[in-house]
């Protein structure tokens, strides 16, 4: 890779880290429905990076977003931190095994990325409260994964789409 | 959206289903007609509630104060300081072991069964 292509990558992993750090950070003050419910917005960028470089760039989107959101907000090593590291690990690495060992999609990835982002905070919560009780939530946040994995996705082809016809890399 | 996106789709809505099932069976066969209610702030337990008389409590959370409120054998926060009220909006619950979590306030609370598992009655403090 020449330093004209290394630069310009390293642009739009700049550019998306710091829009799923926006979201990250905006998200929780948008009014939906349902308490509790968040839409994933930022999971939408760390989709982009998968298609558009590989694991390791979504990996890097991922986490980087998780610290540096959580440093700003001064949550750093809090509650809110450890769920949204656990949640972030689980989801990033089923996705990387699922799209190595599945046909799933962009959607379908979402879907199963919400899901078990969501599975993975409330096996955080579990160990943090140390209660096992907690897995009650599991299956209304487990069924709610699925309409906001199936934006996100949508949203995430439709990026995806715009991008390769404006011939980015 | 392909094939395989849409049976993965039906596999998770079908077990998330399941599960709550599963789990709403559990906790209805599990809660018995004497409960009492464990109000917990850093996983230290910090009040037990007698949920057969009806009255109000407030504990202090990280944020403030959680305020309890006790009815009909049902228990619910009736306010407390957090960014979204995610534990007041969730309203009354009086299963066993199903969880009132305010996450922001570090405050849990949870219904058991009064009588332990000796046959014996539980103390409320």
């Amino acid at each position: 890779m020449n330093r004209r292509k290394r630069v310009r990558r390293m642009m739009i992993l700049t550019m998306l880290l710091a829009m799923s750090i926006v979201f990250h950070m905006l998200e929780p003050s948008l009014p939906l429905p349902i308490p509790g419910v968040k839409l994933g917005l930022a999971n939408i960028l760390g989709l982009i990076a998968l298609y558009m470089f590989g694991w390791r760039e979504m990996l890097s989107i991922n986490f980087g977003r998780v610290l540096i959101a959580s440093l700003l907000r001064g949550i750093i090593f809090g509650t809110g931190f450890w769920l949204s590291l656990s949640g972030v690990a689980l989801s990033s690495l089923t996705v990387i095994i699922l799209k190595k060992f599945t046909p799933l999609s962009a959607v379908g990835l979402s879907v199963a990325s919400a899901t078990f982002h969501n599975i993975g905070q409330i096996l955080a919560i579990i160990v943090i409260w140390s209660s096992i009780m907690m897995v009650y939530w599991l299956p209304v946040m487990i069924w709610m994964s699925i309409p906001t994995g199936i934006l996100t996705g949508t949203l995430a082809v439709a990026v995806l789409k715009r991008i390769s016809k404006g011939g980015s890399p | 959206m392909n094939k395989a996106d849409k049976t993965f789709i039906a596999i998770v809505a079908v077990l998330s289903v399941l599960l709550y099932g599963s789990l709403q069976y559990v906790v209805r066969a599990t809660t018995s007609n004497q409960k009492i209610a464990v109000v917990s702030y850093r996983d230290k337990e910090v009040l037990r509630i007698d949920m057969s008389r009806d009255d109000k409590y407030v504990v202090q959370g990280t944020l403030g104060e959680v305020f309890i409120e006790v009815e009909d054998n049902r228990i619910r926060v009736e306010k407390e300081t957090s960014p979204l009220h995610i534990c007041s909006i969730q309203g009354w619950i009086e299963y066993a072991n199903v969880p009132i979590t305010c996450l922001p306030n570090h405050i849990v609370i949870v219904i058991i069964n009064a009588v332990n598992e000796n046959g014996e009655d539980t103390t409320v403090k």
